[in-house]
């Protein structure tokens, strides 16, 4: 079981995200809804992993994963985007998330992933 | 219709990601271009494009249609805020996706967040852009407008 701090702009996707997550056994300790937020709350939560969105007002999701990681290094982040062309991959696995999935995607999908990395 | 292959390949890539991101079967109509303010009623999703391509593309439908919609990718029903917010993310799961479609014709494009839009309005400055009907089966009705800027035009 994983403590999980989901980003994502809209209400819509981080419900879709909880659910699927709570059904996998998994905790969800905090949600946000750009970038800054995710900065703040991952310092203040230190949550095991992050499900990240990309495009988002206020600061996006790649420039989140920076300024995470720089914080910490051990930092586990799945991109979670409608952005799913290959620069786009390439530039958040760079910034250090550890996986990237493409919306829509399959709840087994999402499982799969942090089953690999939180094992 | 006096549109360029490069903004021709633009609106197909929109209409095939449509397809993608969608699980009911679409059928696109002729492409109108719009002449006038665009008409809105119910629910629209605008999201603005920039990169090789400037401009915006909204995707308008009623309640049900995308209420169905959402019920059949999420499999459960919406309404009001989360509708809202469901629509919001299509526009920004249909745009993406078109992004990589177009990635591959050697295009790069970004896309903003999205607004979405409630109720009766006029939309300015879609003139010369074009409006696409799409039928969903099973579900209705949806249209896709799309705005092409000139580039290099002050
Ligand atoms: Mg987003």
């Amino acid at each position: 079981m994983a403590k999980v701090l989901v980003v994502d702009d809209a209400a819509f996707m981080r419900m879709m995200l909880k659910s699927i997550l709570v059904k996998g056994g998994h905790e969800v300790v905090g949600e946000a809804e750009n970038g800054a937020v995710a900065v703040d709350q991952y310092a203040a939560l230190k949550p095991d992993l992050v499900t990240m969105d990309i495009t988002m007002p206020v600061m996006e999701g790649i420039e989140a994963v920076k300024k995470i990681v720089s914080s910490d290094p051990a930092a586990k982040i799945i991109m979670c985007s409608a952005m799913g062309q290959q620069g786009m991959i390439v530039q958040a696995i760079q910034a250090g998330a550890r996986d990237f999935i493409v919306k829509p995607f399959q709840e087994e999908r999402v499982l799969e992933s942090i089953q690999k990395l939180v094992g | 219709m006096n549109l360029s292959s490069e903004n021709q390949a633009l609106i197909d890539s929109l209409v095939a990601s449509i397809r993608q991101v969608v699980p009911q079967t679409v059928t696109p109509g002729e492409a109108h271009p719009v002449e006038d303010a665009v008409a809105l009623n119910d629910i629209g999703v605008m999201v603005g494009i920039t990169g090789d391509f400037h401009g915006q593309v909204v995707l308008q439908g009623g309640d049900a249609a995308f209420g169905q919609l959402g019920a059949s990718m999420f499999g459960m029903p919406l309404d009001g805020e989360m509708l809202h917010s469901f629509v919001g993310e299509l526009g920004n799961m249909v745009a993406g996706n078109a992004a990589t479609l177009v990635a591959g014709i050697g295009k790069r494009i970004d896309i903003t967040p999205p607004a979405v839009m409630r109720g009766q309005l006029q939309l300015y400055g879609f003139e010369q852009g074009f409006r696409i009907p799409l039928t969903l089966d099973p579900g209705g009705e949806l249209n896709l407008i799309v705005k092409i800027n000139d580039q290099g035009v002050a």
